[in-house]
């Protein structure tokens, strides 16, 4: 019986395991790649590891596009998106969950139903008004309509709802405002879900490709995604040492800031899902 | 009876909320219900004009050409694919992984964090490294299929499509080939963590008293985990399939602007979201935004219409009460 037991057990890690390789491959082929020679990239059939590691490829991809200015404005656009986006629904949120007035089902309602529409429809009209702004290769188009998030709002009311009323009452019978309050009481109490959204934001920005690709003709104006999607293509021909260097640097302060920062992460998406 | 001081402390309430509210509102005003109702409208404009917003009259014409554009036919083919074999197919599998991850303890939060990996990457880098993987020459598949002694097989190619309506399906296959592994590798991630999240949910009492039973796994799994994880199920597939709707950067990163391999000029791997943006692409020619705004209008409606129907069967409750 117990012999039985450990070979499930065993076997149940050996599926995992060989999912883990699989979901894993991309990565390191990547980084592999990132190592090679520009002959050894392109040498058929491939090396499976770097047989000579040139480090040089990254200073060599950061010197053929201009990677430094696209980390720059992601990080620029990314602390101003964070930095508006959730005073915007922390204030919104507390208005919600914890003031009364007339309208508030109605303009609840419209927040909910804003959830559903997607992004991707928002773009004619909103690239219009940027256009007509002239706001193209600004960083105002890039952070402005990034700033407006309905599901965080959602999210962040639902925890405001759980502090419990007498907590309001007495802060209020003491003389706190409700802005004091919002800031004294409140804040402290939900900062793992504010910070859930900031990381939320921070991905969502680190990734975004279709708007910022929209906004931006300059190149010194483009983030990441952007810039990794037109660089290293030199007369129909790939770098793809360069590519591969490029691409690992976009991925990894992602993952790293994943991995420190997993339990609010994860704890979000599932809030955001399954209880919802 | 309301007294005075309390109808004022209601009034200045009511003040402050809103002020809480403007910063939100605005914001949702500008990028948000202005953009639903203008593309709506613009959708119903003829030859409209974007820089100076002239058309000569309201019509459905464009509605009736998108149905017949066969690049908007290949747009919803291939998104429907994306939404109706990539999702479930990923589905059953990451339902696989979370059932055994739900089984063991050790090192169970590495390999949470491991799965998760895909989510947080960088999806024009990851298109990146799946066209290298794919590539027919130097790619990490062909080499591992060289192994069994299988000949290199060009898997983005349009090379020689244009005359031979075979090669170009062969070359299309193989195209919904490479999509098809891209999503299964992006898209279990999050729903391991989803379905992860719904098994911890399941009251343990259930699984105790099907032990004492002495019931079968697969009647376990039947009986107590399928029906009880529906609602789960349906959340994952809603928001996938919405996801899914939405498709683009990654076929950009894969497939480049043009939407299929090289050599290939009928847009042969073209998303709605894509359609749309190609549309957009052209601003400047009268109509050009009306056209993307009727593809938008149309996404609109079945991302809508899933949601609707996400509400309607949770609020129904699938679920043992």
């Amino acid at each position: 019986m117990k012999h039985k037991l450990i070979f499930r057990k065993s076997l149940l890690y050996f599926f995992l395991i060989v999912v883990v390789i699989l979901v894993i491959i991309p990565f390191y082929w990547m980084i592999a790649t990132s190592f090679k020679s520009e002959a050894e990239s392109l040498r058929m059939p491939p090396t499976l590891y770097p047989h000579k590691i040139i480090a040089g490829n990254y200073k060599e991809a950061l010197l053929l596009a201009p990677f430094l200015r696209y980390f720059f404005n992601t990080c620029t656009v990314a602390l101003f998106v964070v930095g508006i986006s959730t005073t915007v629904s922390v204030l919104s949120a507390f208005a919600f969950a914890r003031l009364e007035f007339p309208g508030k089902q109605m303009l609840f309602f419209m927040v909910l139903t804003t959830m559903m529409v997607p992004q991707e429809m928002l773009i004619i009209t909103n690239f219009s008004t940027i256009a007509r702004l002239g706001w193209l290769n600004t960083y105002r188009a890039l952070i402005l309509p990034f700033c407006i998030n309905a599901f965080h709002i959602y999210l962040l009311r639902q925890n405001i709802m759980q502090i419990s009323d007498e907590l309001y009452i007495a802060a209020r019978i003491d003389g706190l405002s409700n802005f004091r309050y919002l800031l004294k009481v409140v804040l402290p109490q939900i900062k793992s879900t504010v910070v859930t959204a900031m990381l939320l934001s921070m991905i969502w920005i680190w990734n975004t490709f279709a708007w910022p690709n929209l906004v931006t003709t300059q190149d010194n104006m483009r983030l990441v995604s952007n810039g990794l999607k037109n660089a290293f293509t030199i007369n129909s021909s790939i770098r793809y040492d360069l590519q591969m260097a490029a691409a690992t640097m976009v991925t990894l302060p992602l993952i790293l800031a994943f991995v420190c920062t997993r339990k609010y992460i994860l704890s979000g998406i599932v809030r955001g899902g399954v209880k919802g | 009876m309301v007294t005075k001081q309390n109808k004022k402390d209601n009034l200045s309430y009511t003040k402050t909320a809103y002020i809480y509210l403007i910063p939100a509102f605005t914001l949702l005003a500008i990028f948000v219900l202005y953009p639903i109702i203008n593309t709506i409208i613009t959708s119903f404009k003829l030859d409209y004009k974007f820089l100076t917003g002239a058309f000569t009259e309201f019509n459905i014409r464009y509605y009736h050409e998108m149905l017949k554009d066969p690049v908007f036919r290949r747009a919803c083919v291939n998104t429907s694919f994306i939404a109706f074999v990539c999702v479930p197919a990923s589905m059953i599998s990451a339902l696989v992984v979370a059932l055994a991850l739900n089984s063991i303890k050790r090192f169970k939060q590495l390999l949470i964090t491991l799965y998760y990996l895909p989510q947080v990457t960088n999806v024009i880098a990851a298109g990146f490294v799946f066209l290298l993987i794919f590539n027919k020459n130097f790619g990490l598949l062909n080499t591992v299929l060289g192994w069994f002694g299988i000949e290199p097989v060009a898997w983005i190619s349009g090379s020689g499509i244009a005359g031979s309506a075979e090669l170009y399906n062969q070359s299309y296959r193989r195209c919904l080939f490479v999509l098809f592994v891209y999503s299964m590798w992006q898209g279990l991630s999050l729903k391991v963590i989803l379905f992860l999240a719904g098994l911890q949910n399941i009251n343990p009492q259930y699984y105790q008293v099907a032990q004492l039973d002495g019931t079968s796994k697969l009647n376990v799994f039947r009986k107590i985990t399928w029906p009880l994880l529906s609602p789960t199920t349906i959340y994952i597939y809603v928001t996938s399939s919405i996801t899914a709707f939405k498709a683009y950067s990654m076929v950009v990163a894969m497939f480049s602007e043009k939407f299929g391999p090289p050599g290939d000029n009928s847009k042969m791997m073209i998303t709605m979201v894509g359609y749309i943006l190609e549309q957009l692409g052209d601003y400047l020619k009268p109509g050009a935004v009306s056209r993307a705004s009727v593809a938008a209008v149309v996404l609109m409606l079945i991302v809508m219409i899933l949601t609707a129907l996400q509400l309607g069967i949770t609020k129904r409750g699938v679920h043992y009460k």
